[in-house]
């Protein structure tokens, strides 16, 4: 534990980078976090959801109502990453379809991605520019949406 | 020892690396609970609620990661201080390094030692994953190989043993999977056909005399997962192979030697606005554990599969009461309470009212409906020496679990947001607990988002339970305000009223305020915890009565 005291010193100044996952999308093809999202200066947000997390479902409600004019304005491409595991993975497909969301989906369906980021609470929000994450909003309330908009419009 | 060979290694890495410029990474989580008397919160046998011994404990977690061109290092610690929280498995105690590893990963090629989290297709054979909430860490430690020539196809072999407590297993797990995209191969345009097959052995030498059982249990599965522009199709196929059946806690069945299996069929049809999905699920003994002896144990340690209930996940507190939990397991010691598995499936269909519909306004109307339905297997039982079953494939035998539910999700305009709910439930208590009793609920929810401004709001969600046994009625309601987005505050009350024993109406209160800001959320809370299960994924943890102040903290780095 002493060791892991000293080390935690290391971490502080850290410039994190996403971590190098590969995970489905609901086609079934593997996109790579580190290879697939790496356009220069575009603004990439990834959201942490799962289909039974009810604030995760609103944020995603709310953005999937602005997200046309955000684009408008910014460079960006909003990806929603499913935490569900094989319990309620299955729904995910049919809720994004019923719901009309237009974000790039993808299944982190053992939460390899999650547990890379050490995220323990969903809604989790990532923003990655130029491979640095650049921004995190840790749940989400009415609200958020906004603040984070002008987050993204200072980058 | 291990632990220190890991250490030194991640010492040479940083010399060897020092050069290069590596990258930090990491998390800290802290749960923490200090336990208070509550003279007038009685439990069934009319004791009030009292104190553990140690009654300030807290559960924290530290992760730190550190990746160097294509290699990561990691490593966790756990402190347990002064004892885990309440009912987690005491093998976790005092502070140890919980998990480590060093992985190295290029396009084609990801060698893993030291522990390590792995699925095998829907998790029925082998999942190793994390869940801090129910105290569930079974990583697996040993290597693990992943080859990848192509975008297509993927082979996975491993090999180790599976952490228990600050240990591992006695029992050795090792295993294969390779999935392959066929319809990249056949290069079918505008459908996806992948298939994939698995197998994991568990070697467990046991101490039995004469076993009539082999030390090697084999399980194998085959899946198949096929979509065509709106319309998807899965399914799955596992065998586990003959094994002693653990019917009572630490007691291996010698007499009693059988496989096991799994069916699992899935399809569904979506398009924009309109998606309906329904899966059908039969398991017949296939609880798996990476050691025999540990099956059933209340902890869920060293569980080697996945086997959630495939239920809704309600949100609602007093629709989480009931909960219903897969039933994979064999029984036939009592003649009026026999098990050997479960069948059952469900529906899901979500439908979105168009914005300037009549139904659907100026923002659109969103429903949900989702049924599900579960029953034990319909077979012959022999209660006596020697005692055996079979089973019919596809015949449904008692009814254990069935929620029919309604979701409705309305905005009304830009300050008012509704979500109404309606389920109805029936709960087999007797066979799902192994205890006595049946349930039959009806429940209402009904749940306002206000919004004063652009940043403040409150939340406010009233649920009544109509119960015609055990607890009977219970009636909840919750506030919530958010001054901000960095501040929450909420108060909510669970009470059970309608408990036929006056001295356990019960009020389960609860105030508490959150923090957040950028990755990092502070809480702290004071109330009473309700007695029962508390489930994440359809994995459950039993909680005792409790009444206290609870704080954590979580952040990321």
């Amino acid at each position: 534990m002493t060791i892991l005291i000293c080390l935690f010193g290391f971490f502080l100044n850290a410039q994190t980078q996403m971590p190098n996952v590969s995970l489905n999308d609901l086609e079934g093809k593997k996109i790579s976090i580190t290879n697939d999202f790496n356009e220069k200066d575009k603004i990439y947000v990834f959201s942490f959801w799962a289909t039974w997390c009810t604030p995760c479902i609103n944020e995603l409600d709310e953005m999937n109502d602005v997200l046309e004019d955000w684009k408008k304005e910014l460079n960006l491409e909003v990806i929603a990453v499913a935490t569900d595991d094989s319990r309620t993975q299955k729904r995910i497909k049919p809720l994004v379809n019923g719901k009309g969301w237009e974000y790039k989906i993808l299944l982190d369906s053992n939460q390899d991605l999650k547990r890379a980021l050490s995220i323990v609470n969903i809604p989790y929000t990532v923003v990655v520019k130029n491979g640095v994450i650049v921004h995190i909003q840790n749940g989400y309330v009415p609200g958020s949406e906004s603040e984070l908009y002008q987050k993204l419009k200072s980058l | 020892m291990n632990k220190k060979i890991f250490l030194g290694f991640l010492l040479v890495a940083f010399n060897v690396f020092s050069q290069e410029k590596g990258v930090f990474s990491g998390g800290f989580e802290t749960n923490a609970q200090w336990y208070l008397n509550d003279p007038d919160f009685l439990d069934e046998f009319y004791n009030p609620v009292s104190h553990p011994e140690n009654p300030l404990r807290s559960n924290s977690y530290l992760l730190l990661n550190y990746k160097i061109k294509n290699w990561s290092f990691g490593i966790q610690g756990e402190s347990y201080l002064q004892d885990a929280l309440l009912n987690y498995n005491p093998k976790y105690e005092k502070v140890n390094v919980g998990t480590y590893f060093a992985q190295y990963k290029n396009e084609k090629i990801d060698v893993t030692a030291g522990y390590f989290y792995e699925q095998f297709g829907s998790g029925l054979l082998l999942r190793t994953w994390e869940d801090r909430a129910l105290g569930i860490n079974n990583s697996l430690r040993g290597i693990r190989f992943i080859y990848k020539p192509t975008n297509y196809f993927t082979l996975k072999t491993l090999y180790g043993q599976q952490r228990t407590g600050f240990d591992v297993s006695k029992g050795k797990i090792f295993g294969a999977d390779f999935e392959l995209g066929l319809s990249d191969v056949l290069k079918i345009e505008n459908s996806d056909l992948t298939i994939g097959f698995n197998t994991v052995g568990r070697y467990e030498k046991t101490d039995i005399a004469n076993p009539n059982f082999d030390n090697l249990t084999m399980t194998y599965g085959g899946r198949v997962n096929y979509s065509h522009n709106s319309f998807y199709v899965s399914s799955e196929f596992d065998y586990k192979s003959k094994d002693a059946v653990v019917q009572v806690r630490n007691q291996i069945d010698n007499n009693l030697i059988k496989s096991g299996n799994a069916l699992l069929f899935n399809m569904g049809y979506s398009k924009k606005g309109f998606g309906v999905d329904g899966t059908f699920r039969r398991l017949e003994n296939m609880s798996f554990y990476s050691e025999r002896l540990a099956k059933g144990n209340q902890y869920n340690d060293m569980i080697l599969n996945y086997v959630p209930s495939l239920t809704k996940q309600h949100h609602y507190n007093l629709a989480n009461i009931y909960v219903y939990q897969a039933q994979p397991n064999v029984i036939i010691n009592d003649q009026s309470l026999v098990k050997a598995g479960e069948i059952g499936g469900q529906i899901d269909l979500f439908y979105n009212f168009k914005k300037g519909s009549k139904i659907g306004g100026k923002y659109g109307t969103k429903v949900a409906v989702n049924y599900s339905q579960y029953h034990g297997l319909a077979g012959t039982f022999y209660i006596y020496s020697p005692q055996d079953y079979s089973t019919e494939f596809l015949s449904f035998g008692k009814k254990y679990f069935s929620d029919a539910n309604l979701e409705i999700t309305k905005k009304w305009n830009e300050k008012w947001q509704t979500v109404f709910t309606y389920i109805n439930q029936y709960y087999n208590k007797k066979f799902v607990e192994e205890t006595y009793g049946e349930v039959k609920t009806n429940i209402i929810g009904a749940e306002a988002i206000y919004k004063f401004n652009p940043t403040h709001s409150v939340r406010t969600q009233a649920e009544h339970m109509w119960a015609n046994s055990d607890k009977k009625n219970w009636a909840a309601l919750l506030a919530e305000f958010n001054f901000g987005t960095k501040y929450t505050i909420y108060a909510s009350d669970l009470y059970n009223y309608g408990n036929d024993d006056e001295k356990l109406r019960h009020h389960y209160f609860s105030v508490g305020n959150s923090f957040r800001y950028k990755s990092t959320r502070l809480s702290l809370a004071y109330g009473r915890q309700r007695g029962g299960l508390v489930c994440v994924g359809g994995v459950c943890r039993y909680v005792p009565e409790s009444t206290g102040f609870s704080f954590s903290i979580n952040t990321s780095f």
